[in-house]
């Protein structure tokens, strides 16, 4: 292998490794939007709750930021304390990190809509389900997907080091990578699909919040 | 407890001073290439809209990614550590700094100019005191990623906070991981609420003042 | 308008789950092995060797009963991590335990070398108190070893690791994360039996110590007798003329209870009872550390090349 640069390293491991790093890549991938699905379904509803009851919002959020300044390793390695090695670990804690942006967007996004919208729904005789379901969500899309793609983007990067406590993934390669000799181009071969993930995701999702953003114009 | 303390006080407070050193270092020179790179960007907006895009594409890279490509690169230890954080630190005081020289009312750079200040005077005394609070609170968001990163780098050898971590993590023994999780975590707080204060003081009062 | 965004929010969501649900076939997590109750989950610690065994032991599984899924939990940091896992379940079993590890820090035990002896105490005393079943020997011991350049030997005329005491004072030794907090057979313990410590102890990821000897960084490290590199750097094993460290015969060690729950398994496994040598261990290790092959993919190749063992069933 010491004949080969760097670049020939990586091609020769792509080819003998291929299989297994999709698989990888599969798996990190799931892991991370299982955990964001996850503070969505539980993130929304408190979102929506938090902007009708803005005294509840300070700590609410509060309570979020602190979580997420917590160093990552840090949280993961205190939840495997209680729920052990594998995978739910590494779910929970992508959950926790997502909660945050999720939260704080939905509550944007809802006090964002125009007041007068409101009224015109009121108006018309909607009731509260009727408002929020045909008003005041569609309105606040745009803003809930903004937190939904920094939440998969943090997701990614979280599930990272997830493969410290034994749940697979990316990660996986890059700590081998560091094992082996001439390993340079093993830790590329996971750090650079790693990356590739989070920046795709962001575009994607940024693409499909612009697009709802346009809509609602 | 206490008898953690008396075993593992000594080794703490080392990784502790690592951790705050590596983290104040990477920190610091992030400012310090920023807030220039920054102010600059405002004054050539043709690229800015490049470099600011760029930026925000590197930000989406994993810390545990960006930290493992500085081996090949620069080998292990506290160097590529502080490469890595350093890169990391950038962005979000760049964005802010770009962002908030931005957002200045263009009015007050009328007036500026119309008082006959330079270029260099106006960024000095009428820009830079406006945008100090959205720089500082990019700062404030670099200060605790750095913190967080920090933590992960001590797997490329650069020492830490993370070190105790790791080592708890390699022999299940959940003191250690506690020992290093719980000031990792007060560490990234405290400095996370300093940040916030000299946030809160150095943002003016904007529309009173004019 | 609005009403059209809103409802194709909700099926993003709803394909994104039903992408997700047709990925996997299993219970808990759609796609992602390892969640659902029935899965056999295989512990594997950061060495190469275990990924490489672990791997060997998930195809073996699947090759022989296609129902039971596995799932691999990698990266586990020390004997003592994939004991506790196992013990609490978090593994069903572990892909390599050594007798020797397991005799001193599991087990507290002390004083045997004898393989005989200490493969006995271990394989009765880890079924009685911790309920796990440990296998015949896949056929290779990994032992810590001293080691240096055939240089460094010639020049302070080293042949055993007592002979290291006269130069050991200004030694820069590379040594595994772990030894240095090592009950039984750590460093302390070390220094008592010899009489010496070293000058400096550099504790680092095992796989970068023998590079760090090769380019001078280190004068001495202790690495694992199975380590391809050993062979491929050349480099000269000092002798344990103390017995200090004891035998560390590898093996599968698995649940009691997982026995139990898959008849099958005790006879998938016991089809790679000694047919792994030392020599077969370094070749597999060295594709692994020096040839950028995936333990996963070094696993196949080997287990294809011989029929996944169907002769040898027991």
């Amino acid at each position: 292998m010491k004949d080969m640069n760097l670049w020939q390293q990586l091609v020769y491991y792509f080819t003998h490794n291929g299989q297994y790093i999709l698989d990888q890549f599969n798996r990190h991938f799931l892991i991370s939007i299982y955990g964001v699905i996850l503070a969505a379904i539980v993130g929304i509803p408190i979102g929506i709750y938090v902007s009708r009851h803005k005294h509840l919002a300070t700590w609410v959020i509060g309570a979020a930021n602190v979580i997420q300044t917590t160093p990552s390793l840090a949280m993961v390695s205190i939840i495997m304390l209680g729920l052990g090695l594998g995978v739910n670990t590494v779910i929970l804690t992508v959950f926790l990190y997502s909660l945050l942006p999720i939260i704080k967007n939905t509550d944007t996004g809802m006090r964002n809509v125009n007041p007068d919208v409101l009224d015109a729904g009121k108006g018309m005789g909607m009731t509260r389900w009727q408002i929020l379901r045909q008003i005041e969500l569609p309105l606040s899309l745009s803003v809930i997907m903004a937190g939904l793609r920094n939440a998969l983007v943090l997701a990614i990067g979280v599930t990272a080091i997830g493969s410290f406590v034994g749940a697979g993934g990316l990660g996986d390669i890059i700590i081998r990578g560091t094992n082996a000799t001439n390993g340079g181009a093993i830790i590329l071969a996971g750090a650079l699909p790693t990356a590739l993930m989070a920046i795709i995701s962001d575009m994607v999702l940024g693409f499909l919040e612009k697009r709802f953003a346009a809509r609602t114009q | 407890m206490i008898s953690f303390f008396n075993q593992y006080g000594g080794q703490l407070m080392q990784e502790l001073g690592e951790h705050i050193y590596i983290s104040a270092v990477s920190l610091a020179l992030g400012v310090i290439v920023a807030v220039p790179l920054g102010i600059l960007l405002t004054r050539a907006k043709k690229i800015a809209g490049f470099v600011i895009g760029l930026t925000s594409v590197l930000q989406t890279i994993p810390a545990m990614a960006l930290l493992a490509m500085m081996i090949p690169i620069f080998g292990i230890g506290t160097t590529p550590a502080i490469v890595a954080l350093f890169i990391y630190s950038l962005m979000p005081i760049l964005r802010n700094t770009y962002i908030g020289m931005n957002g200045v009312d263009p009015n007050l750079l009328d007036a500026a100019k119309g008082m006959g200040m330079s270029n260099w005077q106006s960024i000095r005394w009428v820009e830079l005191p406006q945008a100090a609070g959205v720089i500082m609170s990019g700062i404030r968001l670099s200060g605790t990623y750095v913190i967080a990163w920090t933590a992960l780098a001590s797997y490329i050898g650069a020492g830490g906070l993370g070190d105790m971590i790791f080592n708890g993590l390699n022999l299940y023994r959940g003191d250690l991981i506690l020992g290093g999780s719980i000031p990792a975590i007060i560490l990234a707080l405290v400095v996370d609420w300093l940040l916030g204060l000299v946030e809160k003081k150095v943002t003016p009062a904007t529309t009173q003042e004019v | 308008m609005m009403k059209r965004n809103w409802q194709k929010f909700t099926m993003l969501l709803a394909g994104l789950f039903a992408v997700a649900l047709l990925g996997g076939c299993s219970f808990s997590w759609p796609g992602l092995a390892g969640t659902s109750p029935e899965t056999v989950k295989i512990g594997s610690q950061n060495t190469t060797e275990q990924q490489i065994m672990a791997n060997m032991i998930q195809q073996m599984i699947q090759h022989y009963d296609k129902n039971t899924p596995t799932t691999i939990l990698n990266n586990l940091g020390s004997g003592n991590v994939s004991f506790e896992a196992q013990k609490r379940g978090d593994t069903d079993l572990t892909a390599i335990r050594y007798t020797g590890t397991d005799y001193q820090t599991v087990l507290n035990l002390s004083g045997e070398t004898d393989p005989k002896i200490v493969n006995k105490q271990v394989f009765s005393q880890m079924n009685s108190k911790y309920h796990m079943t440990y296998f015949p020997s896949y056929g290779f011991a990994d032992t810590y070893q001293f080691m240096v350049t055939q240089k460094f030997a010639k020049e302070n005329n080293l042949q055993t690791v007592s002979d290291i005491k006269r130069v050991a004072g200004d030694m820069r030794v590379g040594i595994d994360q772990i030894w240095a907090n090592r009950k039984g057979d750590g460093y302390s313990a070390f220094k008592n039996t010899y009489g010496f410590g070293f000058g400096h102890v550099y504790p680092m990821q095992i796989g970068l110590v023998y590079d760090a000897l090769d380019a001078g960084k280190m004068d001495a490290v202790l690495g694992y007798s199975t380590d391809g590199r050993i062979r491929s750097y050349d480099l000269k094993l000092l002798k344990d003329d103390k017995h200090f460290f004891p035998p560390y015969n590898a093996s599968v060690v698995v649940n009691n209870s997982t026995l139990k729950a898959h008849p099958k398994l005790k006879g998938i496994l016991s089809r790679l009872n000694g047919e792994i040598s030392l020599k077969t261990m370094q070749t597999l290790n060295y594709k692994v550390d020096n040839d950028l092959v995936e333990p996963a993919v070094v696993a196949q190749q080997f287990l294809k090349q011989h029929n996944y063992f169907e002769k040898g069933a027991k």
